[in-house]
């Protein structure tokens, strides 16, 4: 696959600025990467988060007591929630431009990162719906909130298998000027497999797997939250060798 | 699979770009027949969605099928969790071959689409229904009900999506003139498109063939999803094979 650098170009040729889009995506993710922490922290479920053995009584009184909250933050999620899909998209293009064989894993980490954007925009409705009649049987709100918790915690096999594919093409960039540096591949792999126990969440309800637990609830955040920083930090330099390369 | 093919896909496994195929597009296509064997281990032997338990059932039947289940469903359903990650992998690589046909890749974009959105109804709102089912004891037999029939609803009868794909990848083959797929290939996307109009009586139906368990609607469809399955792992082990190294893929 012949790379853009490559390509012979006619001097003086005016050419689109592909950078651009780039630069503004990655801004976009930091922004809405801070706005949902602070939505993080202003959900009242969160610190300490709800635990699965709390009693349909309990659940409907955390809805009812803090109903302001609960509605605000969840409102910041569902507007922002998604926003970090041109970030992630970012990835996949610089992906495309790393001389593997192919580009099929840029293709494929798109697919997965489309089908985990489903997940991410759905459990916060679920929670705005749990909040919406506080007044309702405290059995289906009971319901409702298990399912935000479940639809939250434990579709990580997204998320997953994008840093699968990430790790696998980056390993596989055999060009002179590797697109990402090579420890993004064992990076990626670990901050992976580190969300893949908390699939647990959807199934037991006291330990470190519970959706409240110290694995299913804080690694995988905190997992999640540090290959965000990490590949923050990367793809600056990624975007910058791009534009170097082509203005050459 | 023959053993010069095997010897190649292990010589790619090593690492490299070497001829017969390239090592990326190899390890995608072993995680289909993985993926797809997991796929049927969760629903058939684990989840006890396939195949779908009846439809005509009492709330205190269903109470009794999901306490009876727990076990199995939650083991199933945790798995697919992490297992239907790998489906943007089968995608990727389907749209990847798409993208060589001598075709827009408007059927390869919109086959990744059609797919990326289709894995939540398809598929993981029936887990979902199942997983909140057997989560906690004392549930209201109605209220599982209610799970039991969104489950399996969406799980047999989400049909948009997949519609799409089998449509685009059709038209795609069908107007592709390198014929990166066989023209049949195209026909039997075109039954797999029929199996899902067959299926939409299971919003209507009860009992019988066109029910969400039926003849029809049910096992006629994964009869032929069965043999589609298997079509498309050859055909993909066959273009990543033929693949030219170095071929240019239009983007």
């Amino acid at each position: 696959m012949t790379r853009p650098a490559e390509m012979a170009r006619p001097a003086g040729t005016p050419r689109p600025v592909p950078v651009t889009a780039q630069w503004t995506a990655l801004w976009l993710a930091g922004v809405f990467g801070l706005v949902l922490l602070g939505a993080f922290v202003a959900f009242p479920g969160f610190l300490p988060p709800m635990s699965p053995r709390m009693s349909a009584a309990q659940v409907a009184a955390f809805y009812r007591d803090d109903t302001a909250m609960i509605r605000f933050s969840m409102i910041l999620f569902d507007i922002c929630g998604v926003m970090l899909v041109p970030f992630a998209m970012v990835i996949a293009v610089q992906m495309k431009r790393m001389a593997t064989p192919t580009t099929v894993l840029a293709y494929c980490y798109l697919s997965a990162a489309a089908s985990g954007a489903t997940l991410f925009a759905l459990a916060d409705l679920l929670w705005l719906a749990a909040a919406f009649r506080p007044a309702r049987d405290p059995q289906l709100i009971l319901l409702v909130n298990d399912l935000a918790w479940m639809v939250f915690t434990a579709p990580v096999g997204t998320v997953v298998v994008q840093n699968l594919c990430l790790a696998l093409a980056v390993r596989l960039d055999a060009g002179p000027r590797p697109v990402f540096p090579r420890w993004v591949a064992p990076f990626s792999v670990v901050t992976g497999l580190a969300m893949v126990p908390a699939a647990g969440g959807a199934v037991v309800t006291s330990g470190p797997l519970a959706w409240d637990g110290a694995v299913s609830f804080w690694l995988r955040i905190a997992a999640y939250g540090v290959f965000f920083a990490g590949m923050f930090c990367v793809l600056p330099g990624a975007i910058r060798r791009q534009a170097a390369e082509e203005a050459a | 699979m023959s053993g010069a093919a095997a010897a190649r896909t292990a010589a790619d496994a090593s690492g490299g770009r070497r001829r017969g195929g390239a090592v990326d597009l190899w390890i995608c296509w072993w995680v289909l027949p993985v993926f797809y064997v997991l796929f049927g281990l969760i629903f058939v032997l684990l989840a006890r969605v396939i195949p779908p338990p009846r439809p005509d059932r009492s709330p205190e039947e269903v109470a009794a099928f999901f306490h009876d289940h727990a076990a199995t469903i939650r083991i199933g359903f945790a798995a697919l969790m992490v297992v239907i990650g790998f489906t943007g992998v089968a995608n990727g690589l389907v749209a990847h071959q798409m993208k060589r046909m001598a075709v827009s890749p408007v059927f390869a974009y919109a086959y990744i689409a059609a797919l990326a959105v289709g894995a939540l109804p398809g598929c993981l709102m029936a887990a979902f229904c199942f997983l909140a089912a057997v989560f906690r004891p004392g549930r209201d037999p109605h209220v599982l009900a209610l799970l039991y029939d969104i489950g399996l609803l969406t799980f047999v009868g989400s049909l948009g999506c997949f519609t799409t794909q089998y449509l685009v990848l059709a038209l795609a083959i069908l107007l592709d003139r390198r014929r990166i797929f066989p023209t049949w290939m195209a026909y039997v996307c075109v039954w797999q498109i029929v199996t899902e109009l067959l299926a939409a009586p299971v919003f209507v139906f009860k009992d019988g063939p066109l029910a969400w368990d039926g003849s029809i609607s049910f096992y006629m469809g994964t009869v032929i999803f069965g043999i589609y399955e298997v079509c498309i792992i050859v055909l993909l082990f066959k273009a990543v094979r033929d693949q030219p190294p170095g071929e240019p893929v239009q983007d």
